[in-house]
C-alpha cells in the first residue's frame, strides 16, 4: 500500500473518532473515542518519522491524562440530566462562525499547491531520540527550560487550590 | 535577560521562605526581589542583543515594557494587604511565588524573538492567572471566574497555536526576524494564502488576552469574580504584556501584510471602544466598571497598533504606564472600601459603598479621584497625555474616523468615571476612618504622585521611552 493511502485512511479515522468524541451522548464513550483519537495521532507521528513523540503521546495522553479523565467522569453523577444551557441563537451563531472558518480553510487547501514531499533529501534520523535531545538541549534550550517553569506554576497552583485553608474568607 | 533567570530563582526561594517567615517579611522580601530584577533589567539598557540561540531579544523598547510590568507587579505586591485573615491560616508565599513566575512569562512576551518563546510565555502567564483567579476558594463567583477564564483562555490558545503553525508552514521559520525578512522580501501574492489566515489567527489569539471587543465576553465576569488584588494584576500586567506582543508582531513582522489585517484591526478597535465605554455606563459595581474601562482602554491602544513610527512606541509605553498607575490606585482603594463595607452592606463593590468616603478619609478620596481623572483623561494627569499622544499619533497617519470615534467615546468615559468621584465627594454616607497599613499608604501615594508628575511633566518619561 502507498504511504499516502495510509495517511488518508488514518486521517479519516482521526476525524471520525474526534467527531464521535463530541457527538456521543455517553461521556464514557466520549473518553474512549478520545483515547482512540490520541492513538490515531500517534500513528501520524510514526508516519512523520517521530517515533519518540509517538511513544510519549501514548504514555502521557492516552495513558495518564485519559485515566484522570475517566476518574473525574466516574466521580460525576451522570444520571442527572443537565438541561441545555445555550439558546438556539447562540448555537446558530456558533455554527455560522465555525462553518465559515471551515469553508475558508477548505478553500485555501484547494487553492494552494501542496508542496511535494522532500523524498530522498529527507533525513530519516530527524525524529530519533538522540537528535531530538540534541535539539532540545541545543537550539531549543530556552523554551525547554521555560516549560519547566510552566509546569512548576501548574504544580504550585494545584497545591494552592487543593490545600485546605481554615477561616471563612481567604480574601 | 538575567531578570528572567533571577525571577525564576526568586520565585522558587519564595516558596522556601514561606516555611520560616511570617507574611509581612515575605511581602517585603518579594518587593526586594522585584527591585533587584528591575535593576537587572535596566543593566541591559542600550545592549541590543539576542540571547539563548537568538530566541530572546533585548531592545530598549522591550526593557521599557519589562520595567512597566515589573513596576506594576511591585505595586500589586505592595497592595497585597492580606491573603487571609491572620498569620496562622494563610500561605502567602505561594501567591507571591506564582506572581513572580507570571512576571517571567510577561517579560518573555515582551522580548521574544521566537514564536515558541511567545507561546510558552503566554502560557506561563495564563496558567498563573487561572490559578490566582480561582484562589478565593470558598467564593462561588471566584470558582466560576476561574473555570470560565481557563476554558476560554485555553480555547484561544488553540487559535494562537494554529496561527503560529500556519505562519510556520508558509515561511518555514519560527524566528521573528527570519519571518520578517521573508515576508518583506517576497510578494504577498506568491505566498501561500494560509499565511494570511495564520496571521489573523495569531492576532485573534492575542486580542483575546487584551480583551478586545468580540472576544471580551469573559472579561467582566472574570475581573469581577477574581479577588480584587488579582484583578489589579490582570488588568495591568496581562494587558501590557499581551499588547506589547501584539504590537511587536503586527507592526513589526506582519507590517508588510498591512492590507490583510488593517481593516479587521480597525473594526475591532472601534467596536472595542463602543462596547467598552457604553457598557461601562450601565454598571453599578465599581469593579465591573473598571473591567469595562479596561476593555475600552484596550480599544485606544489597538488604534496605534498599525504604526511603525518610533514615536508610536513611546506613546504606547507612556499610555501603558499612565494606565497602570491609575488602575492600580483605583483597585487599591476599592480593596480598602469593599473590605470595610463587606460586613455592612450586601454588595460592597458598588458605587453606593463609596458614598461619603471623603468625609473621614480625605486621603483615600483624593487618590481615588485622581486615578479616576487620569483614567478619564482630564488634563494635568498622566491619562490626558497618554490619550493625547495616541490620538495625535494616529491622526498624523491620516486615520481620521477611528480617532473621532475614540474622542467621542472618551467623552462618554468621563461620565462613568465621574460617577465615582461624585459618590466619593457629593453623596452623603457614613464611612468611618479606614485603617491603612504604612506600606499600602506609601504605595498609594507613590502611584498618585506618579500620575500627577507624569501629567505635569510628560517629557520626563517620554524622553526615556
Amino acid at each position: 500500500m502507498e504511504i499516502s493511502n495510509i495517511w488518508y485512511f488514518l486521517s479519516a479515522l482521526t476525524l471520525l473518532s474526534a467527531l464521535m468524541v463530541i457527538m456521543s451522548k455517553n461521556p464514557i464513550h466520549s473518553v474512549l473515542y478520545l483515547v482512540f483519537t490520541f492513538f490515531c495521532i500517534s500513528a501520524h507521528y510514526v508516519l512523520l518519522n517521530a517515533q519518540f513523540l509517538m511513544a510519549v503521546n501514548i504514555i502521557v495522553y492516552a495513558g495518564a491524562i485519559m485515566v484522570l479523565f475517566l476518574f473525574v467522569i466516574m466521580m460525576f453523577d451522570l444520571k442527572k440530566n443537565i438541561p441545555e444551557s445555550k439558546s438556539s441563537l447562540t448555537k446558530l451563531a456558533g455554527s455560522v462562525v465555525a462553518g465559515t472558518l471551515l469553508v475558508i480553510l477548505i478553500a485555501i487547501v484547494r487553492k494552494n499547491n501542496i508542496p511535494a514531499p522532500l523524498g530522498d533529501k529527507f533525513n530519516s534520523q530527524t525524529g530519533m531520540v538522540e537528535n531530538l535531545g540534541q535539539v532540545l538541549y541545543g537550539e531549543f534550550l530556552l523554551p525547554f527550560e521555560l516549560v519547566s517553569i510552566l509546569f512548576f506554576v501548574a504544580m504550585v497552583g494545584a497545591v494552592l487550590l487543593g490545600k485546605r485553608e481554615a477561616g471563612e474568607r481567604n480574601f | 535577560m538575567t531578570a528572567i533567570i533571577a525571577l525564576s530563582l526568586f520565585g522558587i526561594s519564595n516558596l522556601f521562605l514561606g516555611f520560616w517567615f511570617p507574611r509581612k517579611t515575605i511581602q517585603l522580601v518579594t518587593l526586594l526581589f522585584l527591585v533587584v530584577s528591575m535593576a537587572l533589567t535596566v543593566s541591559d539598557w542600550n545592549h541590543e542583543l539576542l540571547w539563548f540561540g537568538n530566541m530572546f531579544r533585548t531592545t530598549n523598547t522591550s526593557i521599557n515594557f519589562s520595567l512597566i510590568i515589573q513596576l506594576a507587579a511591585f505595586f500589586v505586591v505592595a497592595f497585597s494587604k492580606a491573603f487571609g485573615q491572620d498569620d496562622e491560616h494563610t500561605h502567602p508565599a505561594e501567591y507571591y511565588a506564582i506572581m513572580l513566575f507570571s512576571v517571567v512569562g510577561a517579560i518573555l512576551m515582551v522580548s521574544f524573538d521566537h514564536m515558541i518563546v511567545l507561546f510558552v510565555g503566554l502560557e506561563i502567564l495564563s496558567v498563573a492567572m487561572y490559578v490566582l483567579t480561582g484562589s478565593d476558594k470558598r467564593n462561588l463567583r471566584s470558582n466560576e471566574a476561574a473555570i470560565k477564564y481557563f476554558l476560554m483562555g485555553s480555547f484561544t490558545t488553540g487559535f494562537l497555536l494554529f496561527g503560529i503553525t500556519l505562519v510556520y508552514g508558509a515561511t518555514r521559520s519560527f524566528y521573528i526576524s527570519n519571518i520578517g525578512t521573508i515576508l518583506t522580501t517576497t510578494a504577498p501574492e506568491s505566498m501561500p494564502s494560509f499565511l494570511f489566515i495564520g496571521v489573523l489567527l495569531i492576532i485573534v489569539g492575542l486580542l483575546f488576552k487584551v480583551s478586545a471587543a468580540p472576544f471580551h465576553f469573559w472579561t467582566p465576569d472574570v475581573y469581577e469574580g477574581a479577588p480584587t488584588i488579582f484583578t489589579m494584576f490582570m488588568s495591568t500586567i496581562v494587558k501590557t504584556a499581551s499588547f506589547a506582543a501584539l504590537f511587536q508582531l503586527v507592526s513589526g513582522i506582519f507590517g508588510s501584510l498591512y492590507t490583510v489585517w488593517v481593516l479587521p484591526v480597525y473594526f475591532i478597535s472601534m467596536l472595542t471602544l463602543v462596547v467598552g465605554n457604553i457598557s461601562a455606563v450601565y454598571q453599578q459595581s465599581v469593579k465591573r466598571m473598571l473591567a469595562f474601562s479596561s476593555i475600552s482602554h484596550a480599544g485606544y491602544l489597538i488604534l496605534t497598533v498599525s504604526s511603525k513610527q518610533i514615536s508610536t512606541t513611546s506613546s504606547i509605553l507612556y499610555y501603558s504606564l499612565s494606565y497602570t498607575l491609575a488602575t492600580v490606585v483605583a483597585f487599591a482603594v476599592l480593596i480598602l472600601v469593599s473590605e470595610y463595607q463587606s460586613a455592612r452592606v450586601e454588595k460592597p463593590e458598588n458605587f453606593s459603598s463609596f458614598e461619603g468616603l471623603a468625609k473621614n478619609n480625605p486621603g483615600l478620596a483624593l487618590c481615588f479621584s485622581i486615578s479616576m481623572l487620569s483614567l478619564a483623561g482630564i488634563p494635568l494627569t498622566a491619562g490626558f497625555w497618554g490619550k493625547f499622544f495616541i490620538f495625535s499619533d494616529t491622526f498624523s497617519r491620516n486615520i481620521i474616523y477611528p480617532v473621532i470615534l475614540a474622542i467621542l467615546m472618551s467623552a462618554v468615559g468621563i461620565y462613568y468615571y465621574f460617577k465615582g468621584i461624585i459618590a466619593v465627594y457629593l453623596k452623603a454616607g457614613e464611612i468611618e476612618k479606614i485603617e491603612v497599613p504604612t506600606l499600602f499608604k506609601m504605595a498609594l501615594w507613590a502611584c498618585t504622585l506618579g500620575t500627577i508628575i507624569l501629567g505635569i511633566y510628560p517629557s520626563l518619561v517620554k524622553s526615556v521611552f
